[in-house]
């Protein structure tokens, strides 16, 4: 359940082992002539923790797995759920029993159809099965009933829950077929079987992943791509060559080196994400035991001057957990925690620290930019800030599981549904909570969303409201929202502008 | 002894190398003080500046003057290097002369001992330790000090062996010396120079190897600067100055080089041979076969893998 880390670290930390790639890529330069259909992208991103959505670890695994699954429904660019492997769903009046309709006519890549039986079973297996990480999502899902003549599978919750389409739109949507998980459940970790835009052909862990076309996915009129790739990231340092020497089409690549590659000749997309860069603040531990010291702590940063340094201006000072664009985005937090050391100080003396403070921070990975630039800011307000760096092997282990430490610099990958998003930052079990403490109000407010149907005009107001409490009362310290990056060589046609998952439909290669 | 180590001093390749470590004991000592600037003072409108008047070799991501920063770490990083070094020396040089002279059992004891460090991969290790111990500078120097002491045993005991049938330990034995008079006496003096060229070595290694651990974001403390720490953050900041790990990695170069160039100096003139230093080392070890006790000590060495720091780095 390591989400959001893992690509965050990953432009630092992981990305040694790219360098034992030689070159792999070829081929894609001999078909080029007309452009129209075909080719084969390389895909500098990230290789997975498992093919298998179920027992899938990391967070980041959601673009990767969104090659060889479909999902019942999918996030578009702004991030709301769309027909996916379902072409239309339903709930009941009362909003405890939602039912998809499939499309008819669809197979796995093992052959078998995509049947309302299938995806009942697929999804009672990520409720269900031991070893799966997606439990926790599904637990308010009570029953599955499939009716195949129909084509319609039929949620029961125990709740009022209208998140529902946008939660199956990730890795817990994601539909295996079950004759492969019947007959070879582990296996599915390096083979998977879906009914996505691709087919597995060949994987090597941490080195690539081969995928074709596959012909019998839903929306295949618009996967021009023969071919699909994918390796580990680049290095900073090596990112914009692996591109110009033509061993990657595209890849993500740091705010560093996005002039390198603008001169290099590559085209260069910012795309808005939901990543953002947070301080993960644990309220029991001093001294955030006193609430003046978070709010100081909020007031301290100039968060402007660490985008500026971090990633080269790229991206957007943030304090809320979503991005500008995002439903969840609420504009009255806009400034609200703007750079205000006079404030802070003040508040910290209120809290009784006149004197001075020391705190521990703690980072993971070598990458230590941002750890010190906090610490010259603190440094003003007469926090001094020690930086306690714990190797990337640990971090998992030390700030999800024990939550031993005060404050961390962490990374936040957004969620598919906004609910998810606000348990993993603030729920009771929340990863970024170590604390493990929600106000009330903050969780009469998720209630309150969970009621609301996401084409209820009033569903942005009522999920907004529920950013506003979170950001005021939760200690996590927003920072910067951090676009996708994304270098390509120019013979890639443009990428989509996706929020949550980066999505390849329409892209070509010439 | 004396004799040789002036025979060694007098070679031009020991003269440079001692001026270079001269220099870097000078900046060890006095780094900070020299430093034009705060090395710790950032400025971020002007981050990863180019060579200037008032920057000579720039700034780094955060604005900080480079050469404030590279001065400030000498010290740092020649006192860490130094405490792996001291730890190895401490752990390994008295149990290599123990196994010797004390018997069957403590012979066996530490060998096995040994033998059990040498398996262990010593990043995983360095890992580990700083997991316990929590992560620094001085832990992860434990770390590889530890890691790196079955070497100085066996380079110690290989040479010391040799020495057992030596005739005039026998006839000091018959006459009643006590093992400690004829360590003292007659055998430290001719494991100096073995150890010496050992110690040199193993200094100009761990400088490296220490950097190669920043990677890992094992012993950094920021924003304190040390050498590795300073190489492995500017690569990543190629594009904007593709030169600025060389200067880092300049320091590291030469005051290893220098540490190779007296060990060598040492080897040459005092007829100890050693293997050089940078093969083979962390990684793929060869089979280690104590020798027998009667080759002569020139051989007494040729088991003894010095830890390499090439090839280090990727594995970060």
């Amino acid at each position: 359940m390591a989400l959001g880390r893992r690509g965050f670290l990953g432009l630092g930390v992981l990305a040694g082992s790219s360098v034992l790639l030689a070159a792999c890529g070829s081929g894609s330069d001999a078909d080029s002539a007309t452009g129209r259909e075909g080719g084969t992208l390389r895909w500098g991103w990230s290789t997975v923790t498992s093919w298998d959505p179920v027992t899938s670890s990391a967070g980041w695994d959601v673009h990767a797995l969104s090659l060889a699954y479909s999902a019942l429904t999918k996030l578009d660019e702004k991030g709301n759920p769309v027909p996916a492997l379902a072409e239309s769903w339903k709930y009941n009046d009362k909003g405890d029993q939602i039912t998809f309709v499939l499309r008819s006519g669809l197979t796995f890549s093992d052959g078998t159809p995509v049947t309302a039986t299938a995806v009942r079973k697929s999804l009672e297996r990520g409720r269900d099965f031991a070893g799966s990480l997606v439990k926790a999502q599904l637990v308010s899902v009570q029953t599955v009933t499939a009716n195949d003549s129909a084509r319609t599978v039929t949620l029961g919750l125990s709740t009022v829950d209208y998140q529902i389409p946008s939660l199956l739109a990730g890795k817990t949507g994601m539909i295996v077929s079950p004759a492969a998980f019947e007959k070879d459940a582990k296996g599915l970790a390096t083979k998977p079987v879906g009914a996505g835009p691709f087919r597995l052909t060949e994987y090597v862990p941490n080195q690539l992943a081969k995928l074709v076309r596959f012909p019998g996915y839903w929306d295949k009129a618009n996967i021009h791509l023969d071919a699909f790739e994918l390796y580990p990231l680049p290095e900073a340092a090596t990112a914009v060559a692996a591109l110009q020497s033509g061993r990657l089409d595209v890849a993500q690549i740091p705010g560093s080196q996005v002039s390198a590659a603008r001169s290099a000749g590559l085209e260069v997309q910012i795309i808005p994400s939901l990543v953002t860069t947070v301080l993960d603040v644990n309220v029991t531990k001093a001294p955030f035991d006193n609430p003046k010291v978070v709010e100081a702590f909020k007031y301290a940063i100039d968060r402007k001057a660490l985008l500026d340094t971090v990633s080269f201006g790229i991206g957007a000072v943030n304090y809320q957990p979503f991005p500008p664009g995002y439903v969840g985005h609420n504009a009255s937090l806009d400034n609200a925690f703007a750079f205000n050391p006079e404030k802070a100080k003040k508040l910290l003396a209120e809290a009784g620290h006149a004197t001075g403070l020391e705190v521990p921070l703690t980072i993971t990975g070598a990458s230590t930019a941002l750890a010190e630039q906090l610490q010259a800011q603190f440094a003003k307000v007469g926090v001094k800030l020690t930086i306690d760096t714990i190797p990337a092997t640990q971090a998992t282990q030390v700030m999800y599981i024990q939550h031993s430490k005060a404050l961390a610099v962490d990374g936040f990958a957004g969620r598919d549904s906004a609910v998810q998003a606000f348990q993993v930052l603030f729920g009771e079990q929340g990863l970024m909570n170590p604390g493990r403490r929600t106000p009330p109000e903050l969780n009469a407010a998720l209630q309150k969303v969970r009621r609301t149907p996401l084409d209820d005009p009033s569903y942005p107001t009522v999920l907004q409201a529920a950013t506003k409490i979170a950001v005021e009362q939760m200690p996590n310290i927003f920072l910067f929202t951090t676009p996708r990056v994304l270098a390509r060589k120019k013979s890639v046609s443009p990428l989509g502008s996706y929020l949550a998952v980066q999505r390849f439909e329409g892209v070509r290669v010439s | 002894m004396s004799g040789t180590m002036r025979r060694a001093v007098r070679l031009r390749s020991t003269k440079i190398a001692l001026l270079a470590l001269g220099l870097v004991a000078v900046f060890a000592v006095a780094g900070g003080a020299l430093a034009p600037h705060d090395p710790l003072a950032q400025d971020t409108a002007h981050v990863l500046a180019g060579p200037s008047g008032a920057h000579w070799l720039g700034t780094d991501y955060l604005g900080r003057d480079v050469l404030s920063r590279l001065l400030d770490a000498t010290g740092r990083s020649v006192v860490g290097a130094a405490e792996a070094v001291a730890i190895a020396f401490l752990l390994g040089v008295p149990a290599g002369l123990g196994s010797v002279f004390f018997g069957r059992f403590f012979d066996w004891a530490v060998q096995r001992v040994g033998d059990a460090v040498m398996t262990l991969p010593y990043l995983v290790f360095a890992v580990s330790v700083t997991g316990v111990l929590g992560n620094g500078l001085p832990q992860a120097m434990l770390a590889i000090g530890v890691f790196l002491a079955p070497l100085f045993l066996r380079v110690t005991r290989a040479a010391a062996l040799s020495l057992t049938r030596a005739q005039y330990v026998e006839v000091a034995e018959l006459l009643g010396a006590s093992r400690w008079w004829i360590i003292r006496n007659h055998v430290w003096s001719k494991v100096l120079p073995t150890v010496a060229v050992t110690t040199a070595q193993l200094a100009s290694a761990v400088l490296l190897v220490a950097s190669s651990l920043t990677f890992l974001g094992i012993g950094v403390k920021p924003p304190a600067p040390t050498w590795g720490g300073m190489l492995s953050s500017d690569l990543g900041f190629l594009a904007q100055q593709p030169w600025a790990p060389a200067i880092p990695a300049l320091a590291i170069a030469v005051t290893a080089g220098a540490l190779n160039a007296i060990a060598d100096a040492i080897r040459d003139t005092t007829g100890v041979t050693a293997t050089p230093a940078g093969r083979g080392l962390f990684g793929r070890r060869p089979p280690t076969e104590a020798p027998s006790t009667n080759t002569g000590a020139a051989a007494t060495t040729a088991d003894v893998v010095i830890p390499a720091q090439e090839g280090r780095l990727s594995d970060a």
